[in-house]
């Protein structure tokens, strides 16, 4: 079942066009990874599904971005609803400088979500499971997040993310700044999140798209080249492009 | 003379650079160089000047405390006090250059003529030397420059040394200034007790003022306490930052998160426009045009208001400082890096809440930091209360009242005429050297708090 449908998205900065003509599929409660060399389109078609490209001045969104029948692209939409919905983990994990408690706990302050001390504790403390990060910190929360390492860090953030419970999740390239232990770490979260949430994710790492994701879409200058199941994209794929970039001819 | 031989020198060394490079141009011909040809050149007329130069520097410090000596020696037998033997050797001085005019006796005329022999056979002496000094210099340089020596190192050598000088004039200089505070500051307190100073709640050093003779000790103790004056000026400081914190941080705010580029590129210069107006603009613009606005209006709601008030001062302060915070918490909001304002926003925040909620506490070190500048600033600033605030110190904590400054009491002090050696003259420097520790300590724990935000995130 579909949660996002994409149609002929264009994406421009100022006059440069970023994105073509983009349309894509995401299915409900899946991985779907988006591949691609540097500068293809694929964070800023993920920028789209959350409308994070408000923020640069200079970005103008075209097309239709449909989460389940709500229109995405469209200036009546309230977008801090939609950012309760859609969370985002970025490239570099970001917590504020606050504590590990009140990082987790701003988006629940911030949409009223917890009634009381005892519900928020509760929210920060499922969120802190749900990102496998509970048993390293229950006994620090009232410690700053920065002084976290960078993969306890990237955690926090998923936990931030998630502790609003959002239907969908996107993460920028999550894994690009963490070395490989950690990297798996957060593969193994992907693996549990997606029982209850869809998740889109950008990578540089083919193999990590592979391992997490069931569908994959290959982005090259701007344009969707092919979108398929991720089986199907690295063992078969239809386009000569895509062979090619999978197995490391170009990109 | 001096200026001609400087010159001289000066010249030498550029013609010696030329020079120097156009050798290693010709030695390249033959064999390999040892450094880029104008290190040569560097060589040559770092040789050629710098030793020189500090002859030149070392003659002109010593030359005439020497040439006193000579002069004095004629007079060693007459038992004279320090200031009488100054005051002859001034008047030797003046009368060797034709300025004298008082009464010439046969002895100051006979000093007078060694004088102007000693300056001569000294003059002389120095020409010789330093040529000689060049000479030697330059000729033992170009043998290495000729022997294809290693270049590069000793002009390194050289230039670590010229920026070493450059640093340690600045630290003498600074050092000098808090001695001289510091010594002078001293002697005042050798007439006026420490503990009247700092806890005396008067201050009126003119009625100390006796004609030919010592002040009373009584009347002394009573008319230097410093309180009222570092009262006033945490008072009008305190008015300023009123003015000045909440319409500079709200409008850095706006700069930084809210303006578009358009208005950020027009704003900011304009603001920073306030910063540039010279102070003694402001002081006038608070004394004849804010005063007495402040005074009308107290006035007409039934408040008796002096025309030089706190209130003008300080309010005036506060827009002269404004730019000050606004300018700086702008930049320290501009550092929080863009990934936290993403955070928040992807978390579904509205600019409002991220800039209340991530971006202010985080730039908040910076912003107390740009705060207790500002602060140090309004306690040193001047002109301002000079013109605006009144010379009377009151201890008043009521902003419509006149009261004073360190700073403007500093100014009455020392304009006019005033004796050295007077303790209200010498109160300058202990007013100085406490204003002094005061901004030093508001400056270390600024630049310590804003060193902290900084290493929190490079």
């Amino acid at each position: 079942m579909s949660k996002i449908i994409a149609e002929n998205v264009n994406v421009y900065y100022g006059s440069k066009q970023a994105l073509f003509d983009v349309s894509i599929d995401i299915a409900e409660k899946e991985v779907t990874a988006l591949i691609g060399p540097s500068g293809c389109g694929k964070s800023t078609f993920l920028r789209c599904l959350n409308r994070m490209n408000d923020v640069i001045d200079i970005c103008r969104v075209e097309g239709s971005i449909k989460m389940d029948d709500l229109e995405l692209n469209s200036r009546k939409l309230d977008v801090v609803r939609l950012r309760e919905n859609v969370g985002m983990v970025f490239q570099k994990p970001n917590p504020f400088p606050k504590t590990i408690y009140e990082n987790v706990a701003y988006g629940p302050t911030i949409h009223g979500i917890a009634q009381s001390k005892e519900e928020m504790d509760q929210i920060v403390e499922t969120s802190l499971k749900k990102a496998a990060l509970w048993n390293e910190v229950k006994d620090r929360l009232d410690e700053i997040g920065t002084g976290l390492s960078g993969g306890q860090q990237q955690r926090l953030c998923i936990a931030r993310a998630i502790s609003v419970s959002p239907e969908v999740i996107l993460m920028d390239e999550p894994c690009s700044a963490l070395d490989p232990i950690a990297t798996a770490q957060i593969e193994e979260l992907i693996d549990d999140l997606k029982k209850e949430v869809t998740i889109v994710i950008v990578t540089h790492s083919m193999s990590q798209a592979a391992r997490v994701s069931q569908k994959t879409g290959f982005f090259h200058l701007g344009k969707l080249i092919e979108f398929g199941s991720t089986e199907k994209i690295f063992k078969n794929p239809d386009k000569q492009q895509t062979q090619d970039y999978i197995t490391g001819r170009f990109g | 003379m001096n200026l001609i031989l400087v010159t001289f020198i000066i010249l030498l060394a550029f013609t010696s650079y030329y020079f120097g490079r156009k050798k290693a141009l010709v030695i390249q011909s033959s064999q390999r160089l040892t450094a880029l040809p104008k290190f040569y050149g560097y060589y040559l007329a770092a040789w050629c000047a710098a030793p020189a130069l500090i002859i030149f520097v070392l003659w002109s410090v010593f030359e005439p405390s020497i040439v006193k000596t000579f002069i004095l020696q004629d007079y060693t037998d007459q038992n004279l006090t320090k200031n009488e033997l100054q005051l002859i050797y001034t008047k030797v001085k003046a009368l060797a250059v034709g300025t004298y005019t008082g009464n010439i006796t046969n002895f100051l005329d006979e000093s007078a003529n060694k004088y102007i022999q000693l300056k001569g056979i000294a003059n002389s002496a120095k020409v010789a030397i330093i040529l000689a000094i060049l000479i030697f210099s330059l000729s033992f340089a170009y043998r290495s420059v000729q022997k294809n020596d290693r270049m590069r190192e000793p002009v390194e050598i050289f230039l670590k040394w010229v920026l070493f000088v450059a640093s340690l004039g600045a630290v003498l200089v600074t050092i000098g200034i808090i001695f001289s505070l510091l010594f002078e500051a001293i002697r005042f307190f050798q007439a006026v007790k420490i503990f009247d100073f700092i806890f005396g709640t008067h201050w009126y050093p003119a009625k100390t003022f006796v004609r030919d003779g010592q002040p009373d000790p009584e009347l002394m103790k009573d008319a230097f306490g410093a309180v009222p004056l570092f009262a006033g000026t945490f008072f009008i400081a305190f008015i300023a930052m009123c003015v000045a914190i909440p319409i500079g941080l709200l409008s850095g705010i706006y700069l930084s998160e809210y303006a578009g580029r358009g208005v950020r590129k027009y704003a900011k210069p304009i603001i920073e426009i306030l910063a540039g107006i010279p102070t003694v603009v402001y002081g006038f613009f608070a004394a004849l045009t804010v005063g007495p606005f402040v005074k009308e209006i107290g006035n007409a709601m039934g408040l008796e208001v002096s025309s030089e008030s706190a209130l003008a001062a300080g309010a005036v302060m506060g827009v002269m400082i404004i730019p000050f915070i606004s300018s700086l918490s702008d930049d320290v909001i501009t550092a929080v890096p863009q990934n936290l304002r993403d955070g928040s926003y992807a978390m579904g925040a509205t600019k409002s809440e991220t800039v209340k909620k991530v971006i202010f506490p985080a730039a908040l070190p910076g912003i107390v930091g740009s705060i207790l500048l500002a602060v140090s600033r309004a306690v040193g600033e001047t002109m301002i209360v000079v013109m605006a605030s009144g010379l009377a110190a009151n201890l008043t904590m009521n902003p419509l009242e006149s009261t004073s400054t360190i700073t403007a009491q500093i100014v009455v002090i020392l304009i006019g005429d005033q004796q050295f050696g007077d303790p209200k003259t010498q109160s300058a420097f202990a007013l100085g050297i406490s204003l002094f520790i005061v901004t030093l300590f508001l400056n270390v724990i600024a630049l310590s708090v804003v060193k902290r935000y900084r290493e929190k995130y490079e």
